[in-house]
């Protein structure tokens, strides 16, 4: 039987920096419980999808930077994707995104959404 | 008892070298399990929590599924299963000190007892004794790991 699916979706970016690593702590902590993951980064969700910026972002001083949370769950095998209409509203290209982060349409949310059994929002 | 490369690793123990998990038969198809010293020092140090999956519990989990999840403050992870088997109970005391897994790995930090359901198949893929101790030693020189 192929493993569950789960989707986060991360609205929260770098003026709430508190707010930014958990999410990419609870997405590696459901691929170590063997889910399928996804995260679906969009509004300031997707700023931290920028090439660079989550490593200068620390939910406490001191600690690990959000960009260490993001690989982490990247290596854990959460897949990444980006709401393409969150880059215009930063006036970003794809270009500018980590290439691990996939842009798909809004539709593609609700087919996500469809597909999980279990559905976060950040 | 057989210390390799710091790491203290009883040779009347099965281990899965690949996660660095152990299994003790208990009779029967019964195992316990639990994580060896290799992991806990992997983990980077003192673990904030080990879950087991509650929904396991009198499931069959194939070889290789999670079975509970670790954290510490440097590492999230999986304990894979490390043979088929039905998950008869997970160890209650890791509730409230998760760190017994690395204080006390063979006595009271057990994770799960699994009753094996595909051992003849499975058991091959194990290392036990002094024979598999020497490999286990290998892989982790290979890996470049030691306890010390």
């Amino acid at each position: 039987m192929a493993d569950d699916k789960i989707l986060i979706i991360m609205t929260s970016g770098p003026d709430t920096p508190r707010r930014c690593a958990t999410p990419f702590f609870f997405a590696t902590l459901a691929t170590a419980m063997d889910y399928e993951v996804t995260m679906f980064f969009t509004i300031d969700g997707t700023l931290l999808l920028k090439k660079g910026l989550a490593d200068t972002i620390f939910p406490k001083s001191g600690g690990k930077s959000v960009g260490e949370f993001l690989r982490e769950a990247l290596e854990s095998g959460v897949k990444m994707t980006a709401c393409t209409a969150s880059l215009e509203l930063h006036e970003l290209k794809v270009e500018d995104l980590i290439p691990e982060a996939k842009p798909v349409g809004g539709a593609t949310m609700w087919q996500m959404a469809e597909e999980s059994k279990i559905v976060l929002t950040f | 008892m057989a210390i390799i490369r710091g790491c203290n690793l009883p040779e009347d123990l099965y281990y899965y070298p690949e996660k660095h998990i152990w299994l003790k038969a208990l009779g029967g198809h019964l195992f316990r399990v639990g994580l060896t010293p290799v992991a806990a020092k992997l983990t980077g140090g003192k673990l904030t929590a080990v879950t087991v999956r509650a929904k396991n519990i009198g499931a069959e989990v194939q070889q290789g599924k999670s079975v509970a999840t670790l954290e510490s403050s440097k590492y999230v992870g999986p304990v894979p299963a490390p043979i088929t088997g039905i998950v008869k109970r997970g160890n209650d005391k890791l509730t409230a000190d998760p760190n017994l897994v690395v204080t006390d790995p063979y006595g009271e930090g057990w994770v799960v007892e699994i009753e094996a359901t595909r051992w003849e198949e499975e058991k091959s893929l194990l290392l036990t004794g002094s024979e598999g101790l020497a490999e286990y030693e290998k892989k982790l020189e290979a890996a470049g790991i030691s306890c010390s």
